[in-house]
């Protein structure tokens, strides 16, 4: 077999921490990890889960130059719509680009859409930045939309100071 | 007028009022038609073992109530995952009715939902908002919230129920 996807274990954290690390230098943004294999587990695998994780694994024989066999993810949650109820959204999906090609990314999306229909979840939500091309059709060619496109959605953020100063004048 | 109001969290007898703002809100931003819940739904989701959302309701006193009812606004949020930076809050909807604005609810509102942020443990709050809903977005940049869409180039993306039939049955 070439590859397989399970759930995520609280050991597979500190694989997970790489592959975030190797997917936010590919969105240019490694400075903005601040959490580490840590906070994952605390957070992922305690009485009260804030996120679900799939990884998909290859045999000892295909790992990795570094000798890794878990060689991609796909992170998400559920989140509800005030206008058709439960929904997941896929927060990471990420395979390492010696594995791409094998339909490893495939996969673990499928795996996901499966978790939707089992929960009941209506739709799978999730962003991608405006120039990543190879994502970009990706996710087209699965039938999935462009909201920001299609009904101008953005997504706008309270953090750091401005959510603190927010806080301190409540009464 | 509504000078007066306390917020409070939402308990399942709000389930009716927490829907018709739901309506009311998707009438505004022209979608009304897509509101497929029920208020058994709702309760269920919120209510049951394991609660979906999390709903903060405003109440007027009654004698400024409508003929619908004390509850004139009402904000909904759940707990996100940023793999980054950890836990975020994230902000569903967040509506106060027409006749009740002005009156400090909405920021009032807003302020509690930070205070619950910031109390567990979240670096920040996520929403969406229409780019032709030129108030809503003056509201929150007056607050110093950023455009992520405008200044990073995220796109929201979606997939519905029939191409993830497609995609869970290979």
């Amino acid at each position: 077999m070439k590859y397989s996807i399970r759930s995520a274990r609280a050991q597979d954290c500190r694989d997970i921490e790489r592959m975030i690390m190797e997917l936010a230098l590919y969105e240019k943004m490694p400075d903005q990890v601040k959490i580490s294999h840590k906070e994952l587990e605390r957070d992922g695998f305690g009485p009260n889960p804030f996120y679900q994780c799939l990884v998909a694994e290859v045999p000892e024989e295909r790992s990795s130059a570094e000798g890794h066999t878990v060689v991609g993810y796909v992170l998400y949650y559920y989140t509800y719509s005030t206008w058709s109820g439960r929904c997941i959204y896929m927060e990471d999906l990420y395979v390492m680009p010696q594995f791409r090609g094998e339909g490893i990314g495939k996969a673990l999306m499928a795996s996901v859409a499966k978790v939707c229909r089992e929960q009941q979840c209506v739709r799978l939500q999730f962003s991608v930045l405006d120039w990543n091309k190879p994502s970009l059709e990706f996710y087209l060619s699965k039938g999935a939309q462009d909201l920001t496109d299609k009904e101008g959605w953005h997504l706008l953020r309270f953090d750091g100071e401005a959510l603190e100063s927010l806080a301190e004048e409540a009464p | 007028m509504a000078s007066r109001f306390i917020l409070r969290n939402a308990e399942p007898k709000d389930v009716s009022d927490i829907l018709r703002l739901i309506k009311e809100l998707a009438k505004f931003e022209e979608m009304e038609e897509q509101v497929v819940l029920t208020e058994k739904e709702l309760l269920e989701d919120g209510f049951g073992e394991h609660p979906f959302y999390h709903c903060v309701v405003a109440e007027v006193p009654e004698e400024k109530q409508t003929p619908e009812g004390k509850v004139v606004g009402f904000a909904m949020y759940y707990f996100t995952y940023d793999p980054w930076i950890g836990k975020l809050l994230y902000l569903e909807d967040f509506y106060v009715m027409k006749e009740f604005r002005g009156y400090g609810i909405g920021s009032e509102i807003l302020k509690r939902l930070s205070e619950t942020a910031v109390k567990c443990r979240c670096s920040s709050m996520h929403f969406i908002v229409a780019e032709w809903n030129k108030q809503s977005i003056e509201f929150y940049k007056r607050r110093g919230a950023a455009d992520l869409s405008h200044e990073e180039g995220w796109r929201l993306f979606e997939i519905g129920k029939q191409s993830l039939i497609k995609m869970s049955a290979k």
